[in-house]
């Protein structure tokens, strides 16, 4: 078993590592290594003007995305814990089942159809690009969101704040949303590494002008190399930066399971 | 301030299940417990009374107010709930001094308040912590301080020691019944443990199939129940199927027993209620309502032994201190009480 464990992590790491080995390696063609060290790639990136555009397109996008799941996910989150009838409930599941069942593809294909006719012309807009985003990364939040809600009895808080004298505005900005900030703020951030991350929608309804970071990072894989590497350990670091502030932010959820009775 | 229930109505659109003309009234320092079995109502009257629910008739006065239509923020209630229901995101201090929040009280009083509320519960030294930092007892205290903090006009405790074990469960009681006292403060109280009603009340309402039954004192209701149902429900009871067949004489599966009938006709169906520490074990020959049996069940208890002694026709259940062997039992006329059938 331990040997299993070895060999899958290994499985995992070695394209990272690989990774980053060619991102700091001077040449890297027909051999299992590069030869050759230099920080060349990381600058060559730094100054390549579409590169730049690309990253400040997929954090304008990603702040975008947050910004609106959070404010439609909040009271749809509400509307399906407090929602008693059946049909509410087995519609709240197939929407959080929707990114795992439906490919991101079938969106993008559906995009395009949709977007690109006369009466709708808006492919290729950044707007776009955000409400793909939005659809494809809502479910994760509503899913934090509703678990914790339910995890809360938010409910019964609700009510006991209503016997003591709260209104609805009160309970609201006073018990419903600080109660919830640690399940927020951790489905934000994951709402964030997916946005930051995603490609397969973005590369068929981006515009050439509004090309995230992963879709122009295809692009280099056509040139050099290392530049290519470089350009995808960004990328990672990012990602990786935003599972960590992810995992901090929720660091009091599970915790709160092991209540002490 | 009082609470005053009239004729109270309400019934769930799907369930059928509801209340039906319950009547009741607490006054102030009064400690009222609401039992029985779960679904018989207990909950909804309380969930009326907060204004969670609108009855379809009847009325709620909470100090001479008619609570129609007033929303539950504003009925200026107590409540401790189940779970609690403290807020996770505050401290113990936090959550005691909301409630002065809502009512606009500085925060400097506020605190001040809350923190001699904590006191009074013995809980000073935890204000700084989170309701996950403390345990059941300490959360259900805190949650009692929070409920009353603010002088509401009644307090509506909804089973606030079911989640407690049995040993922090009749601790918790009694703190429960002084810091009551000491706010002299009208109480409803809603538990399905009759224990726990009967040892903290100063009355118990019983209810069943959304019907209050009875409404009396703890010593009252166990010895003269209204009906069947509450006799059972309401401590241990030997319960007979009985029909009166002569001036103080009933006939029953286990023999003839002779009973006060109270000038019930012959023929008259009832039911004989009497309480298992009102068996005496070992009476002399020849004493009225003498059985002889079998011991089937023997359980001893400590300060007391319960016994289930099988005779021909049925079985009878005693409490006796003493530990020696038991074969005849005898049921004393006088402790014989007759209920409707």
């Amino acid at each position: 078993m331990p040997i299993v464990t070895a060999l899958y992590l290994l499985y995992l790491t070695a394209p990272i590592a690989l990774l980053a080995i060619g991102s700091v390696g001077e040449s890297w063609t027909n051999s299992l290594l590069p030869s050759g060290l230099t920080a060349g790639w990381y600058g060559q990136l730094w100054s390549d003007a579409s590169f730049r555009r690309a990253f400040t397109v997929s954090l304008t996008v990603c702040v975008a995305t947050c910004a609106v799941t959070a404010l439609i996910g909040v009271p749809l989150a509400y509307a399906i814990y407090g929602a008693s009838r059946r049909g509410v409930r087995a519609a709240a599941r197939v929407l959080f089942l929707l990114p795992v069942a439906a490919p991101p593809l079938v969106l993008g294909f559906g995009f395009i159809l949709v977007f690109s006719s006369d009466s709708l012309p808006f492919l290729g807009s950044g707007w776009l690009l955000v409400s793909g985003h939005v659809v494809s990364t809502l479910p994760y939040l509503m899913q934090t969101l509703v678990a914790d809600m339910r995890h809360l009895d938010l409910v019964t808080l609700e009510t006991a704040a209503e016997s003591l004298g709260a209104g609805f505005r009160q309970r609201l900005l006073g018990i419903v949303i600080p109660s919830l900030r640690q399940s927020l703020s951790s489905g934000l951030i994951m709402v964030a590494a997916l946005s930051i991350g995603e490609f397969q929608l973005s590369n068929l309804i981006a515009g050439f002008l509004s090309r995230p970071y992963p879709v122009v990072l295809l692009q280099a894989f056509y040139g050099a190399t290392g530049f290519a590497c470089a350009g995808t350990m960004l990328l990672l670091l990012l990602a990786v930066l935003s599972a960590l502030a992810s995992a901090s932010a929720g660091r009091g959820l599970p915790s709160r399971k092991g209540t002490p009775s | 301030m009082s609470v005053v229930v009239d004729s109270l109505a309400f019934r769930y659109p799907a369930a059928g299940a509801g209340l039906d003309g319950v009547s009741l009234d607490v006054a102030p320092g009064e400690f009222c417990a609401v039992i029985g079995p779960s679904g018989c109502g207990k909950s909804t009257l309380l969930k009326l009374i907060a204004g969670f629910l609108s009855p379809a008739a009847g009325q709620i006065r909470i100090a001479g107010t008619d609570m129609t239509g007033v929303p539950p923020r504003l009925r200026n209630l107590g409540i401790v709930f189940q779970n609690y229901a403290l807020f996770p995101h505050m401290t113990a201090l936090e959550n005691v001094a909301y409630p002065l929040k809502l009512r606009g009280i500085g925060r400097a009083e506020r605190l001040n308040r809350a923190g001699q509320a904590l006191e009074r519960t013995r809980l000073s030294g935890l204000a700084d912590r989170h309701p996950r930092q403390l345990s059941g007892g300490q959360q259900q205290r805190v949650a009692l301080a929070r409920a009353l903090v603010f002088a509401p006009g009644a307090l509506l405790l909804d089973e606030p020691l079911s989640a407690l074990d049995a040993a922090h469960r009749a601790a918790m009681r009694d703190e429960i019944r002084a810091v009551q006292r000491e706010h002299g403060i009208a109480t409803l109280h809603v538990t399905h443990d009759q224990e726990e009603a009967l040892s903290i009340a100063d009355k118990v309402a019983v209810m069943r199939d959304g019907a209050l039954l009875q409404l009396a004192s703890p010593q009252e209701l166990y010895d003269r129940p209204a009906d069947r149902f509450v006799a059972g429900f309401v401590g241990h009871a030997n319960l007979f199927d009985a029909t009166v067949c002569g001036p103080d004489l009933v006939e029953t599966s286990i023999g003839p027993l002779a009973c006060t009938t109270e000038g019930r006709p012959i023929g008259t169906a009832v039911t004989l209620l009497a309480r298992p520490e009102a068996v005496r074990t070992d009476p002399p020959d020849g004493a009225v309502n003498r059985f002889t049996g079998t011991l089937v069940r023997d359980r001893f208890l400590g300060s007391l032994r319960r016994y289930d002694l099988a005779v021909p026709g049925g079985t009878i259940l005693g409490e006796t201190l003493s530990r020696g062997d038991i074969r005849s039992v005898q049921i004393p006329p006088d402790c014989l009480r007759i209920l409707p059938a």
